[in-house]
């Protein structure tokens, strides 16, 4: 391709507004299920964690620079192993036998600072995209 | 005394162009400005499917993926114009040489 190298800030850039996306999805479902209590597979919800790995990036493959400029993409969601938090409740219907009822381990204060840490990470992926946009449309300018 | 006669100056070569260049270089441009069309075309096809399949719910495919590829689109589609308009100028200051 001959656009090619322009197009490959934009993948990248592309990759990472999709993993911090999923960043955000993941801290939006942790803050959503602060207070759940009940879980598939029984137990409180446990908290979730994004892990992300480098990647190819699409259409590079095959280039001299396919290993050097590397995209990002989520390996896997991640959940917290950190124990529930226990809370004395004696009259919730989930409480065990000592009248503790086991919470989720999510801190809604560490969810605030993932999500504002994803918000800006999108809006830095968002800038180098604008970048690299523009520079192609400097290009295209040559000699006008 | 003598005077030295006169001798035609000789006819530099055009720096960097050579006769064995110059047939080469009509099918280049034309298959360039092809191969840019091919891609602009590309590039429009897969934004219209980005949009669709945005438009369809399909959770794989975020806001920013339809913007990227219809930004890609756009820049595909100028890069085949501007290699229109360069060809195009290009023949014109040729049909407009003074004989």
């Amino acid at each position: 391709m001959s656009t090619m190298d322009f197009f490959t800030a934009m993948e990248v850039s592309a990759s990472g507004l999709s993993a911090e996306r999923t960043r955000m999805n993941v801290a939006a479902s942790n803050l959503a299920n602060a207070q759940t209590t009940q879980a598939a597979g029984g137990g409180p919800y446990r908290r979730r964690d994004v892990v992300l790995q480098s990647a190819d990036v699409p259409g590079a493959t095959g280039t001299p620079f396919a290993q050097a400029v590397r995209g990002v993409a989520v390996a896997q969601i991640a959940q917290d192993a950190a124990p529930p938090r226990l809370e004395y409740d004696p009259g919730h219907p989930q409480a065990n036998a000592q009248g503790y009822v086991a919470y989720p381990n999510v801190n809604p204060v560490e969810e605030m600072v993932d999500m504002i840490t994803a918000s800006r990470a999108y809006e830095a992926g968002i800038t180098s995209m604008t970048t690299a946009v523009n520079m192609a449309e400097r290009a295209l300018g040559i000699g006008r | 005394m003598s005077i030295a006669p006169i001798t035609p100056p000789a006819v530099p070569e055009i720096a960097g162009v050579s006769a064995a260049e110059r047939p080469a270089a009509k099918p280049e441009l034309a298959g360039s400005f092809s191969k840019a069309l091919s891609e602009a075309h590309a590039a429009e096809n897969r934004a219209t499917d980005a949009a669709e399949r945005f438009a369809k719910g399909d959770p794989g495919m975020g806001i920013h993926e339809v913007v990227i590829a219809s930004e890609k689109a756009n820049i595909a589609v100028r890069y085949a114009t501007t290699l229109k308009n360069k060809a195009l100028e290009a023949y014109r200051e040729l049909m407009n040489t003074q004989v």
